[in-house]
């Protein structure tokens, strides 16, 4: 959905669509919160009438897709990849290895127990 | 020259593969795989000592030409050294505080014993945290406050295994780990603003690769809720500006007003559908 892209593009690590599409999702979703909690708080608050209640409901659900926090998904700053991403260091398994080999990673070493 | 490390790159070396990067390491080896080249290796070696003393003959000349310091300027330490030898006796003795930087860090006494500031160190290497500690505890000292510590709290080993390879093949893994060393500085009985500027003196001279985090306690008179009341009207008026520029500018009263606000947030909310 480009109406949530920045105009201007304002990410600093690998990029590419998928990691786009997250970063603006993760915004849209930061822009919205405040109304989607007070709709929700409005659809639990018994005390309301249950009218107000369903139109609560209805625009709830009628908000865009890209506003829900379950449309995050973390991905690896170095490849893009969805799947297998620390969350430690927001990298795959992968980059994370040959990250800690290198001694990129602060404190990070080879453990032996 | 050790030998034995020698002797590994020969068959290549005789296949003329093996590219050498120094030529007195290529001489060397040379002249343990081929006699005959026994002349040309020596006239390298010999060479080279010649070099030295040229370069010994260099800088020598450049010492012995310094013109001597005048003897009624500032005593330098060599002249001190020099003039302590003379006597026989043992050198002069630092200053106090120079000395004080080769033992261990001073200490102030606490007479209560109130704690006022916990302060956590974190670092992942010990020589770093050990050095700040020490020079927190200087700092502490020379700021009139009682430090104790350094205790060294529980380490947090972190560790993570991943299969070594991009792709599958599970049965191959890397363990990986990360040790956060910690230590704890309490001060006691200090008074609230000098804890605060040891702590702005510790941040100001920051070391690198270690965290700091510090519990401050304050103590007041009693009575603190009535002077918290009396101050609040103060305080309120204080905020009356900010809070216009928080959430709702008309206040929501009734289920009346509920109603409307939804209807006409609606479009935007829905952005107009």
């Amino acid at each position: 959905m480009s109406m949530f892209r920045s105009k201007k593009f304002d990410l600093g690590c690998f990029a590419n669509i998928k990691v786009i599409r997250d970063h603006s999702k993760r915004k849209a979703f930061e822009a919205a919160e405040p109304e989607r909690q007070a709709l929700r708080y409005i659809i639990r608050n018994t005390t309301l009438p249950q009218r107000t209640r369903a139109v609560a409901q209805l625009q709830l659900t009628q908000m865009h897709c890209y506003t829900r926090p379950t449309q995050i998904r973390n991905r690896c700053i170095m490849g893009g990849k969805g799947r297998g991403v620390l969350r430690d260091f927001k990298m795959t398994r992968f980059n994370f290895r040959m990250q800690a080999v290198l001694g990129n990673i602060p404190g990070v070493k080879k453990a032996s127990w | 020259m050790n030998s034995a490390p020698l002797l590994r790159p020969l068959r290549s070396m005789l296949q003329g593969r093996l590219q050498l990067a120094t030529a007195t390491t290529r001489t060397a080896r040379t002249a343990l795989l081929r006699p005959a080249t026994q002349l040309r290796t020596n006239a390298s070696i010999a060479s080279e000592p010649k070099a030295a003393a040229a370069a010994v003959d260099a800088s020598a000349p450049s010492t012995t030409k310094t013109p001597p310091p005048p003897p009624s300027s500032n005593t330098t330490p060599l002249d001190l050294e020099a003039a302590a030898t003379e006597k026989g006796g043992e050198l002069p003795r630092m200053p106090r505080s120079l000395e004080a930087l080769y033992l261990k860090p001073l200490r102030r006494e606490a007479e209560f014993g109130v704690p006022s500031c916990d302060l956590q160190l974190r670092s992942y290497s010990v020589r770093n945290l050990e050095f700040f500690c020490d020079f927190a505890l200087r700092a502490a000292y020379y700021c009139g406050l009682p430090a104790y510590g350094p205790v060294p709290l529980p380490r947090k080993t972190e560790r993570w295994t991943v299969p070594k390879g991009h792709f599958i093949d599970k049965k191959s893994q890397e363990n990986f780990e990360r040790i956060t060393l910690r230590r704890l500085i309490q001060i006691r009985d200090g008074h609230p603003e000098t804890v605060q500027v040891w702590l702005a003196f510790l941040q100001k001279h920051a070391y690198y690769g270690i965290g700091m985090k510090a519990n401050v306690w304050e103590f007041s008179k009693l009575g603190v809720g009535k002077a918290m009341d009396e101050n609040a009207a103060e305080v309120s008026k204080l905020l009356e500006d900010k809070w216009q520029h928080l959430g709702h500018v008309k206040k929501l009263d009734g289920i009346e007003d509920i109603e409307e606000f939804l209807a006409t947030e609606r479009t935007k909310v829905s952005g107009g559908r």
